[in-house]
């Protein structure tokens, strides 16, 4: 297999101008990529460029592993609020995942309910086109709407628009206190109720889940507030009590789902409409999550399943992270949007250099 | 600043064009009185002026579908226009343009308050959309200052921010799905109730991109549970240098209040004269905002005002009731048509990194001096959204030119301490020519891609956003 | 705002008001928010930004109104919510009555219009032709779907109200204080008002009175002139002004206040000052517009004894005159709060109801969508009754709202000692 590790921004643009066939973009490696296209690695690009605290803005290094960049940033106790989900438990995978990647599938965990997304928090990025064309985009200050925003549009596109080298991120500091409150419920009709009940509070939570057997509600912030939110979350939710473990890394990466032998489904949808999945999907005999107060839904499905007939009516977008079925991994668009889609493919990348594999 | 002359061939067949437009659109949709097209000829940015060919307000999505066809099979450009607040002169037509507002839809489609979400059409005011649910203890967090006014298509358009958004996040971030009208007359959904994207995330370019995409005629915008309570405290220093060290003391510390707004003394007092507010007559004023229940709030405060001290405020006062800080808050959101009490001005909308906040004040005021024209400022001191107004007599000949100089100077300097030229307003026409100074000439031809695959005429809002040098080529 | 006057146009004073004025707008568009008819139409012609424009472009021009110019500006309601809004202190009534001065002077209106807009202007300021007039089209209301004018088939559903008869308690007297006097005012007793409810000066004097305070009904007062105002018709409009000005200066010694409770009026009356600001009688003009003030304005600066409570829940309905004309916003609130009153104001108070003077006559379909509103949000809050400050708003909600409308002075009269109003005791 040959892997090209371009060391800096102009070899990474000679070798796209050079090629003559699709690449398969890779960063830590966490994703499975295929074998059958030589590996544009982003290995070389690392480091942090820019780090400012007093205005909570990185400048980052595609290809920096994302556990370099969460130390940087926790010397000055700050972090990436989105808190990126880790490929490898569902996929086996091994590897480091990179800042890069994380952007590229706009990875985001349970705080994305309250906090936002990865595409949140980006300010600004470099990437190198399918023609080899370097191309700056926003910036690194909060605010900013100087043209159009080509950095948010990468978040997702799998590097079918270009190769990620340079990202800015908006960073925030790490809350003096965590907590996670538990409450026992077996249906996600009535998960999904108690979540919106918290979400809907002025009690700000920052992470919704349904585990299958429990409401998971998380809080953070200074003690005090904390304390007093929780209090406030159990008066409105009777049964809430305090919960010792942290659940949260292990529902954001899917890790209860991930050992069973089954394909393995993300689904983003509204969160009432996370119900009613959830229940068909269970009579079905699927394993289910909630997350995002409902709106993100986790499946482990027999292998083959065809998710996406049960939600024909419900809306939002299916992706399968694992298993190989008759329909495709991502969620067709609607004609007219998927033209627009393969339009801009067709601009940035004229010779399908990064077309999708799948 | 230069607008592209009208196309002879396009005005030649105004009747034409009038004729098609009013046969397929109800009565009272069509504007063509010279008389009528006068009023619609700007924005909120008066500088530059052009009446349209025409104005066209259309009830319904279809009928916005309509108008766009007709002007697309006949080649005639489009204006795309929401309530017309526009400082950078967004709305602004040329004289071959049709004018498109979508101030006649205003409807709330649908409101679920367990998905938190609430759809409307986009010409309804960004306040009547929190006046729709505030009495059910929600609301919208983008709050642009002009926000009694402001309409929904063109908060998407400029992807406005506002004070707030230092916690909430700008429209982008609160923005989940849109019905838009393609220059072609095609109705694409994109997005929806959902988060997040399944492939491209054509929402992120969508949301500013200035009216060049696509009129977007319906949102689905995210809407959040009221805090408990909010209380802004207002501190009074003696430079502009010390508020804004301050300032990035305050983020520095993880202390993240809900809003951090900056005013020095013209504007204090302008403010003053129209809100009764309270404002302390100070050199420099930062409002700083904190929201949760009053024992959260005593709290941050607490925190706040230890930083503060270090600065030697010379006064600090926290508002008390709810009258006051909704006083305060009226005196800031109405800064910059309290100033026209005062002046002529251009509004100036650059960002910088908080930490650069001493240098650029210092940097703003030199440059006044040089050119001898008066600023006054007033920003979102948080996130360093700066709002230098400079300040000018519109009937005096040769101050208008004078004003953009210094502007342009102003934005330079933005840009090269690691900002950029707007924040929050959009490029429109005011910044056009600048584009440059921040953006390579890939980094620009990578963005006329986008709209190459949306609009291939290059029919809306083409005059806006990019250099006409840039644009040459690709424009009718 | 960039402005176009030549050396020469600005020495006229009304001209140079007009720039002034204008100059001071920042074309922000605030005041489209806060404007009913913009609200109503969405089109900017028919908000403050556009008429502004339109004005802008006819007073530089100099050339005089046309058709298109002339519809948008009469489809303002003088409602005045955009002063209220507009943060760099634009004082759009003084702009837009020098707009309908000049409309008046360079525009012929088409006859159907002339002779209904000179019907009003020769009737509604006189209570006794009002009544004779509310008379004929009682008689004439069965034929109303024969009438092809929705302007003149709205006069005729005005006459839906009763006629009230002329009441003795407002002729020229003097109505003593009971008890010893702690203040005299002259109080002005309107003119349409008179014709169409007879309760709201009989209450405002009875409590006057009780309160200890001399009413004076002088000879010689009439209409305040805001009636012909509004059309334009500024000589006529001066006229009854300075007939007004004269007879109260007569009455200036020892004169607390000249009380209006049609805050229509009061709105007009505290304008006199500019009115007449290049005339001999400015000086008389100004103290006359120092001494007026609204009914609840006056009662607020006294101190009021325990009030009767009734614990009736009243939403109040703010008379734009009052709230943006005269920015009298709380006054009325507390009072009736105090006088022991449930009191609830509705979403978009700051929405004029649409009946503004002849407007609910010259407008009726913009006027109908926005009385329409108004009940709607009104009736939101249950309330047993609405309370308002102006006769024409009274009239206008009353038509809608399926509660019982009053006039703030007759629920402060009921708790301060006066009987139940009778539109309550009706209802």
């Amino acid at each position: 297999m040959t892997v090209i590790a371009p060391a800096c921004e102009a070899e990474l643009a000679e070798a796209i101008r050079a090629a003559n066939g699709p690449f398969a973009i890779r960063g830590g490696g966490t994703r499975s990529p295929a074998a059958d296209r030589p590996v544009l690695s982003t290995a070389g690009l690392v480091g942090v460029v820019l780090y400012e605290p007093g205005a909570l803005t990185l400048v980052v290094k595609a290809g920096t592993p994302l556990a370099e960049v969460e130390d940087v940033l926790a010397a000055k106790n700050q972090r990436l609020a989105f808190e990126p989900m880790d490929h490898r438990p569902v996929l086996g995978t091994s590897g480091d995942p990179t800042i890069g990647g994380a952007l590229a599938v706009n990875a985001s965990g349970p705080r994305r309910v309250q906090a936002g997304a990865a595409r949140d928090f980006l300010l600004g990025a470099v990437f190198v086109d399918g023609e080899g064309t370097r191309v700056r985009n926003g910036g690194r200050v909060m605010k900013n709407v100087t043209g159009y925003d080509l950095a948010r549009l990468q978040a997702g596109a799998r590097g079918s628009l270009g190769v990620l080298t340079e990202l800015s991120f908006k960073v925030l500091p790490v809350p003096e206190r965590v907590a996670t409150l538990a409450l026992a419920c077996d249906t996600p009709g009535r998960a999904v109720a108690e979540m919106s009940r918290a979400l809907g509070s002025p009690y700000e939570v920052t992470g919704a889940a349904w585990d299958g057997a429990r409401v998971l509600l998380r809080i953070e912030g200074f003690a005090d507030s904390v304390a007093y939110r929780a209090g406030e979350l159990a008066r409105i939710i009777p049964g809430l009590a305090p919960a010792d473990e942290d659940p949260w890394p292990a529902l954001r990466d899917g890790a209860a789902l991930a050992p069973m032998e089954r394909d393995i489904w993300r689904v983003s949808l509204r969160a009432s409409h996370g119900a009613v999945l959830a229940e068909r999907l269970r009579e079905a005999g699927a394993a289910v999550q909630l997350d995002w107060g409902g709106a993100l839904l986790w499946a482990a499905t027999a292998p083959g399943t065809d998710l996406r007939a049960e939600m024909a009516d419900l809306g939002g977008h299916a992706t399968r992270l694992r298993g190989q079925g008759s329909t495709p991994a991502r969620h067709p668009d609607p004609a007219p949007v998927a033209a627009l889609a393969a339009g801009l493919r067709q601009k940035f990348d004229p010779r399908g250099l990064f077309a999708p594999e799948g | 600043m230069e607008l592209p002359s009208p196309n002879p061939a396009i005005l030649d067949r105004r009747a034409e064009i009038v004729a098609r437009l009013k046969a397929a659109l109800p009565a009272g949709t069509v504007i063509d009185d010279p008389r009528g097209l006068v009023a619609y000829e700007c924005d909120a940015l008066t500088a530059y002026r052009c009446p349209p060919l025409a104005v066209a307000l259309p009830r319904s999505t279809q009928e916005v579908a309509e108008a766009l066809k007709i002007c697309h099979e006949m080649g005639v450009p489009v204006v795309p226009r929401g309530a017309g607040t526009s400082l950078a002169g967004g709305s602004l037509p040329t004289g071959d343009a049709v004018v498109i507002g979508v101030a006649r839809l205003t409807r709330v489609l649908e409101t679920d308050y367990a998905d938190r979400i609430i759809r409307v059409e986009t010409g309804r005011t960004n306040l009547s959309v929190t006046g729709a649910v505030e009495a059910d203890g929600f609301f919208y967090a983008p709050d642009p200052s002009s926000q009694l006014a402001c309409a929904i298509s063109g908060n998407i358009g400029m992807n406005s921010g506002g004070a707030h958004c230092l916690k909430y996040g700008v429209t982008t971030n609160n923005l989940l799905g849109v019905t838009m009208v393609l220059m072609d007359g095609t109705v694409v959904e994109i997005g929806g109730a959902h988060m997040d994207a399944g492939d491209l995330d054509l929402l992120s370019v969508i949301c500013g991109s200035e009216g060049q995409l696509g009129i977007v005629t319906e949102a689905t915008l995210r809407i959040l549970p009221k805090p408990e309570g909010a209380r802004p405290v207002l501190m009074g220093f003696g430079s502009s240098r010390v508020a804004g060290a301050c300032v990035s003391d305050i983020i520095e510390a993880g202390v993240l209040p809900v809003a951090i707004e900056f005013m020095d003394r013209p504007c204090i007092r302008a403010c003053e004269a129209f809100a009764h507010a309270g404002y302390p007559d100070v050199e420099a004023l930062l409002i700083i905002e904190v929201e949760g229940s009053p024992a959260e709030i005593d709290h941050q405060l607490r925190l706040i005002r230890g930083i503060a001290e270090r600065h030697g405020p010379e006064v600090i006062r926290e508002s008390t009731t709810a009258e006051e800080s909704a006083a305060i808050w009226l005196g800031r959101k109405s800064a910059f048509g309290a100033m026209g009490q005062i002046n002529d001005y251009m509004c100036l909308d650059g960002t910088i990194p908080v930490t650069e906040l001493p240098l650029v004040l210092e940097r703003i005021g030199e440059l006044s001096a040089q050119y001898g024209l008066g600023v006054a400022n007033v920003f979102h001191a948080g996130d360093g959204n700066m709002h230098p107004l400079i300040l000018f007599d519109a009937n005096k000949p040769g101050d208008l030119e004078l004003c953009e100089q210094m502007g342009a100077d102003i934005l330079k300097l933005c840009v090269e301490v690691g900002g950029c030229l707007t924040g929050e307003h959009g490029v429109g026409v005011e910044k056009r020519d600048l584009m440059t100074v921040q953006f390579s000439e890939d980094d620009l031809e990578a963005q006329l891609k986008v709209k190459d695959v949306f609009d291939p005429k290059w029919l809306l809002n083409a005059a806006k956003v990019f250099p006409l040098a840039v644009t040459e080529g690709r424009r009718p | 705002m960039q402005t176009n006057f030549t050396e020469d146009q600005l020495r006229e004073p009304g001209i140079a008001r007009a720039n002034e004025i204008l100059r001071a707008c920042v074309h922000c568009g605030f005041c489209t928010a806060t404007c009913p008819s913009y609200q109503v139409l969405g089109d900017e012609l028919d908000s403050p930004r556009g008429r502004i424009y339109l004005i802008k472009d006819m007073l530089e021009s100099g050339r005089p109104a046309d058709a298109e110019t002339v519809s948008h500006i009469d489809r303002c309601l003088g409602c005045l919510a955009c002063m209220t809004t507009c943060p760099s202190g634009v004082h759009y009534m003084h702009l837009v009555d020098h707009a309908r001065a000049h409309i008046e002077k360079t525009w012929t209106r088409p006859w159907p219009e002339r002779l209904l807009r000179g019907a009003l202007a020769r009737i509604l300021p006189y209570p006794g032709r009002f009544r004779w007039a509310m008379v004929g089209a009682k008689l004439a209301r069965p034929f109303r779907r024969l009438v092809p004018d929705a302007r003149a088939r709205a006069m005729l559903d005005m006459a839906r109200a009763p006629i009230a008869a002329p009441s003795a308690m407002d002729q020229p007297q003097v109505h003593p204080a009971a008890g010893p006097r702690r203040g005299r005012v002259v109080l002005m007793t309107g003119c349409a008002q008179k014709a169409l409810d007879a309760d709201i000066n009989a209450a405002t004097i009875r409590l006057l009175t009780r309160l200890g305070i001399e009413v004076v009904i002088p000879e010689g007062e009439g209409c305040c002139g805001a009636l012909v105002h509004h059309m334009g018709r500024e000589e006529e409009a001066k006229q009854f002004a300075a007939r007004n000005i004269c007879t109260w200066m007569a009455q200036m010694e020892g004169l607390d206040a000249i009380v209006i409770n049609t805050s229509g009026c009061g709105t007009t009356v505290k304008d006199y000052g500019h009115i007449f600001r290049n005339d001999p009688l400015a000086e008389a003009a100004a103290e006359v517009s120092a001494k007026a003030k609204d009914i609840t304005e006056f009662l607020a600066t006294l101190d009021l004894p325990a009030p009767e409570r009734h614990g009736m829940r009243i939403a109040y309905h703010a008379a734009c005159s009052l709230q943006h004309g005269q920015k009298v916003t709380a006054a009325p609130k507390t009072l009736l709060q105090a006088a022991g009153y449930e009191v609830s104001s509705p979403a978009d108070a700051h929405l004029c109801c649409g009946s503004a003077g002849t407007y609910n006559l010259m407008q009726p379909e913009i006027a109908a969508e926005l009385g329409r509103r108004k009940a709607g949000t009104l009736m939101a809050l249950q309330p047993e009754a609405i309370a308002a400050g102006n006769i024409g708003c009274m009239t206008q909600i009353g038509a809608r709202s399926g509660v019982p409308v009053v006039h703030t002075v007759e629920l402060l009269d009921w708790a301060w000692g006066g009987p139940e109003p009778a539109k309550l005791a009706q209802g």
